[in-house]
Formats: C-alpha cells, sequence, structure tokens
C-alpha cells in the first residue's frame, strides 16, 4: 500500500497547489487528532508511573514507618544492595536459562510439528486444531492442571510407568533440581503452539517456484530444506524466537501459582523474586531498584530485538516487491 | 527401496509423529476435563483414575452455583464467587478490548494511508507489549490507589486497553492494507470527512478483521494474571484470581472443584481461539507473514 503513496506525495512536493495544502493541513490535522489522546495517554498513564518507581528506587521506605513521600533519600545505596545482592543475580541466570531453554524447545517443536504439517494431507485440520489447544488453556489452569497430574504418584509417572515398563518416579515439583525444568516443559507445552502456527504460516507462504525448481534440479529434500526453505524462513525464525524469548522473561502466572519460586529458591525467576521482595517482603524500595534494573536491562534487549524484526522486516519486503515486479513483467 | 515405498514410509511416519504429539497435546486438558468430572474421593487416589467413575456434575454444581448439597464437609467452597467472576471478566476484557480494536484499528488505518506512525514508531509501540509488567505494577498500583482506580474494573479496563493497543494496531493494519484505496478515493471525492471514510467505509470492509482482531485480544486480556493479581484484590476479581484462590486453603486440595472452574475459564477461550484459528499467526507475526 504504501508504495502507491509514495509517488503521490513526491508529486505534491515538487508543485503544492493550493487545494493540496489544505489537504495536507486536513491529513495533519487527522493524524494528531488521533495521535494526540494516544500522546496524552501515555504521558498521563506511564510517566507518573515510572517517576514513582525512580522515586522509590532512591529513596528508602518502609511500609509500615510513615508515608512514602517523605521516605529518606539514600541515592544510589538501593542499586547497589541489589546488585550485589547475590539471590538476584542467580534469579538472572534462572530467568535467562528458563527463557532461553523454553524458547528452544518451543522453537524446535514447533518448527518440527510445522514442517511436518505444511503440505495439505488428510487429517492437517484436525492436527491443527489440536495443536492450537494448549495454546488456548490459561496460564493459570495450566499450573493448576499440572499439579493435578504431576504429584508423585500422580497419572504422569504412572503412565510413563506403564509404558515403559520400570519404575519411574521423579518428583516434578518437589525435587528443587528439577522444579525449573518442569515449569520450562510446562511453558514448552503452553507456547509451542505459537512457534507452530507462527511457523506454518511462514513454511506455507514460501514462493513454490525456487523449491521446485531444485527438485528439478535434483537436490534432495535435506539440501532443498537448508538451501532454500531456510533461508527463506529466517524473518519468520527470527520472530517466532525473538517473541517467545520475551514472554518468557515475563513468565510469571505458572511459576507463581504452581511453586511460589518454591522449592526453597529453586524456581526464583526475576519477575518472582521481583514479586516475593515487594508483595511478601514488602521492601518497596528495594523491589522498585530492582525493577529499574530489570526494566533496563529488558528495554535494552526489546531495542535489539525490535532492530533485528525491523531489519528482517525490511529484507521481506524488498523480496515480496521483487517477486511481485518480476510477475507484472511476466504479465 | 522404491520411491513409492520410502512416500508412504514417510507418510506413515508423520501420522506417528503427529499423533504422539496430539497425545501430548490433549492428555492434561483429558486430565483437567475428567478431573472436573470426579468425585472428591477419586481426585488424586492411587492407582490415578483416569475414567470418572461414576462421573458426576457435584464440582460444577458446587462450584459455579454454590449447591450446598454437594458440598462434603471436608471439601466446603460454597459461594457464588466465580459467578461474579465471571461478571468481572466479561466486562473487563469485552470492554478493554472493545476499546483497544475500536481505537487500534483507527491508528492503524492512519498509518496504512497516511503514515501517521513511521515503521521506528509502529515497532516502538510494540514496547508497550514487550516489557514485562512485573517492572511497572508496584507505582502503579500506588498511581492507582492515589487515583482511586485500585480494585475498581476502570483501572483494569484502563491498563488492558494499554497493554493490548500493539496488537490491536499491527493486527487491524495488516487487515487494513489489504482493502483497496479505491472506495476510500470515491468517497473522498465525493466529499465524505476522513472520519466517515473510516467509520462508513473502511471498518465495514474490514468486518470480519475487527471480530478476528477483537477476538484474538480477548483471549490475551481473558487470561492475563499478575497485573490483576496485583491490582484487583477483592473486590473486583477476575477469574484467574478466582481460580488461584482455591489453592492453599485449610481445606487441602480441592483438584475437583478447580478442574471445574478451570474449565469453564478456559471453554470460551478455546471457542474464541478456534473460531479466529485461521488469523492466530497474523496477530503474532506483525506483518512478517503473508499469505
Amino acid at each position: 500500500m504504501s508504495v502507491a503513496v509514495v509517488p503521490a506525495v513526491q508529486a505534491q512536493a515538487s508543485l503544492p497547489s493550493t487545494r493540496e495544502l489544505s489537504r495536507r493541513r486536513a491529513i495533519s490535522r487527522f493524524r494528531w487528532s488521533i495521535l494526540g489522546p494516544l500522546i496524552a495517554l501515555l504521558v498521563f498513564v506511564l510517566m507518573p508511573v515510572l517517576f514513582l518507581q525512580l522515586y522509590f528506587s532512591l529513596h528508602q521506605w518502609t511500609v509500615y514507618l510513615g508515608t512514602w513521600w517523605d521516605a529518606e533519600y539514600v541515592g544510589l545505596e538501593l542499586f547497589q544492595e541489589v546488585l550485589t545482592d547475590p539471590r538476584f543475580g542467580w534469579a538472572v541466570v534462572r530467568s535467562l536459562s528458563f527463557a532461553t531453554g523454553s524458547t528452544i524447545g518451543c522453537f524446535v517443536i514447533g518448527f518440527a510439528l510445522a514442517y511436518l504439517m505444511y503440505k495439505p494431507f488428510r487429517g492437517q485440520a484436525f492436527y491443527y486444531i489440536i495443536f492450537i489447544l494448549p495454546m488456548l488453556t490459561v496460564p493459570v489452569v495450566v499450573a493448576y492442571t499440572a499439579e493435578m497430574m504431576l504429584y508423585q504418584s500422580g497419572p504422569l509417572n504412572d503412565l510413563i510407568t506403564r509404558i515403559i515398563g520400570i519404575e519411574f518416579k521423579p518428583a516434578w515439583l518437589t525435587n528443587p533440581h528439577i522444579a525449573l525444568p518442569t515449569v520450562m516443559l510446562l511453558e514448552i507445552w503452553n507456547w509451542a503452539p505459537f512457534s507452530f502456527i507462527i511457523m506454518l504460516a511462514g513454511l506455507s507462504a514460501i514462493p513454490k517456484e525456487p523449491i521446485e525448481a531444485a527438485e528439478i534440479l535434483g537436490a534432495s529434500k535435506w539440501r532443498i530444506f537448508w538451501g532454500v526453505q531456510l533461508p527463506l524462513l529466517r524473518p519468520v525464525i527470527f520472530l517466532a524466537l525473538v517473541l517467545r524469548f520475551l514472554e518468557a522473561m515475563a513468565e510469571f502466572p505458572k511459576t507463581w501459582a504452581l511453586l511460589q519460586g518454591g522449592p526453597g529458591t529453586a524456581t526464583e525467576t526475576l519477575p518472582v523474586y521481583i514479586f516475593l521482595t515487594t508483595w511478601q517482603y514488602f521492601q518497596i524500595s528495594k523491589g522498585a531498584a530492582m525493577s529499574y534494573i530489570v526494566m533496563l536491562l529488558m528495554v535494552v534487549i526489546v531495542l535489539f530485538a525490535i532492530r533485528l524484526l525491523r531489519r528482517e522486516k525490511r529484507s521481506l519486503d524488498t523480496m515480496y516487491e521483487k517477486a511481485a515486479a518480476r510477475q507484472q513483467e511476466l504479465a | 527401496m522404491r520411491k513409492s515405498q520410502r512416500r508412504r514410509l514417510s507418510a506413515v511416519l508423520r501420522y506417528v509423529v503427529l499423533s504422539m504429539w496430539t497425545l501430548v497435546a490433549f492428555f492434561p486438558i483429558y486430565w483437567m476435563v475428567s478431573t472436573s468430572f470426579k468425585p472428591d474421593t477419586q481426585w488424586f487416589a492411587w492407582p490415578p483414575v483416569y475414567f470418572p467413575d461414576p462421573p458426576t456434575l457435584s464440582n460444577y454444581l458446587n462450584v459455579w452455583l454454590g449447591a450446598e448439597e454437594y458440598t462434603t464437609t471436608q471439601y466446603s467452597i460454597s459461594s457464588q464467587k466465580p459467578l461474579i467472576s465471571l461478571g468481572n471478566s466479561t466486562i473487563i476484557a469485552s470492554i478493554s478490548t472493545f476499546l483497544a480494536v475500536l481505537f487500534g484499528s483507527i491508528i492503524a488505518y492512519g498509518v496504512s494511508r497516511y503514515r501517521i506512525l513511521s515503521e521506528v514508531r509502529m515497532f516502538q509501540l510494540l514496547m508497550l507489549r514487550m516489557i514485562p509488567p512485573i517492572v511497572v505494577v508496584a507505582p502503579l498500583s500506588l498511581y492507582y490507589s492515589a487515583l482511586g482506580l485500585l480494585d475498581t474494573m476502570t483501572g483494569l479496563i484502563l491498563i488492558y486497553f494499554i497493554t493490548s493497543l500493539p496488537y490491536a494496531v499491527w493486527m487491524m493494519k495488516s487487515f487494513i492494507d489489504e482493502v483497496p484505496r479505491e472506495i476510500e478515493q470515491a468517497a473522498e471525492i465525493l466529499g465524505a470527512s476522513r472520519w466517515r471514510t473510516v467509520f462508513e467505509i473502511v471498518l465495514p470492509l474490514v468486518r470480519s478483521g475487527l471480530v478476528a482482531t477483537f477476538l484474538f485480544i480477548l483471549i490475551l486480556t481473558w487470561s492475563e494474571y499478575l497485573l490483576a493479581l496485583i491490582i484487583t484484590k477483592t473486590q473486583v476479581a477476575t477469574l484467574p484470581i478466582e481460580l488461584s484462590k482455591y489453592q492453599g486453603s485449610t481445606e487441602g486440595r480441592v483438584y475437583g472443584r478447580q478442574a471445574a472452574l478451570a474449565v469453564g475459564i478456559t471453554i470460551p477461550l478455546m471457542i474464541a481461539g478456534l473460531i479466529i484459528r485461521k488469523h492466530l499467526a497474523r496477530g503474532f507475526s506483525f506483518g512478517m507473514v503473508r499469505r
């Protein structure tokens, strides 16, 4: 669509008639009548919140001692406290490994399923519906259902024992060594459908001509996958990985509802630790300092992700534009 | 091996793999549903009971209708709270989603036709969604309590509106991009204002897109947990919060009741998701997946 707009705008720029000027003014008015409220809303809601956040991370406020506005100014002390807190460090490590692990898990499963399914076959619609169901369950529901299934003599262990014929009894939720991987598996179960639908859409959107050409030239399926499909899928792959990683970094409902950071501190990811500090230990100021650090970390990651996505989107756009141009030439 | 044989083998292999994942994907959902029909002695029996015997509706009647006669003394959680939460969830999710879709589609129209947001700004808009809510939720709750929005529907609607706006804009833009401009140009020549063009021509043309976006965002809002947990406390608890109240109660594990509640929360979501199943990829892909 934007292609159609650009030449028109350039033409206007060379000879602006009064009519064009009034049209442009009308568009600008239209623009600000949309963006004005949006900006006002964001300023009204987000600015005070960010300001409060900064205020609390610089002032030591103890909930039961006085009101928040005459809390004591402590400079960067709280930041220092957070950064030297080994529990915070571990939370960072846990969050990063949780996000990385579940992102890779979701991607591998989602991509594999999508690769098996992108060509039409009997039963495709059925499998598609079943495969997206986990994504359509509420995360808290996933947590409680997991609790119903994962206790030590529960149905999952029982089923696996019956299938493999050997006693199989891991304590999914109470063994500190496997509690975090358990939540990771739940995250993968919950969100593999996300990678699946994105990769499926990506695979079915690949133009057929290059693959057919490669087939005629006698390339093996493996070669076609690595040499043709994968490079064409790169933008979609980035998208699936980046979005999933960001969501996994913010994962709270399952971790919290299922284990509240326990056993011990085994599942204490960043969101859980911030939540505990703020709402259970009532160290509002420490929580705020922690939030600030995490926010900065996430802003850096998000900005990097956005750069990546924009670059990929642009390369995709040029690819489609070229393809469209070629088709027009042929016609 | 001959080529036809190999093809048949790979087809069989495909069905095997897909069916295995079907079991993995479906078993937890089956377990939730079957537990919701089990009498209390079978909730965590050894060996596990795979089929409710006999199936009973008592969990549903107790949880959703507060039916006392189905309340065993040991597991009594009798109140009509879930129905109130259902009302809260419905009102909050639908109003915030409606506002986000309405406002989002106007922005999307502006972006699609007049570039009112550059591509960079469009991506920056996504930050509203991508920054984890946990980092702002504490000051937000203080700010809300100062404004008197804490524990109100308005407060939750406002924050849900803001966080779902990026998805609404992106998804609606992908629909509006597909509408040919000629009709609007005709309307413009006939002297219709831009607002009239939006409401009377463009939005009706993308009706199905509006529905898809609405349901897509409804799914996200319906299942939101953290913001609801902090901002709503007691008065306007949404369904996910209501469900989490069933845990850690002194009565011990009440799996059957939880499951009955969980099924009720999940069904609307699954229906919405299955209606828009073809559009899910579009919602998540920010214009990076074409058809």
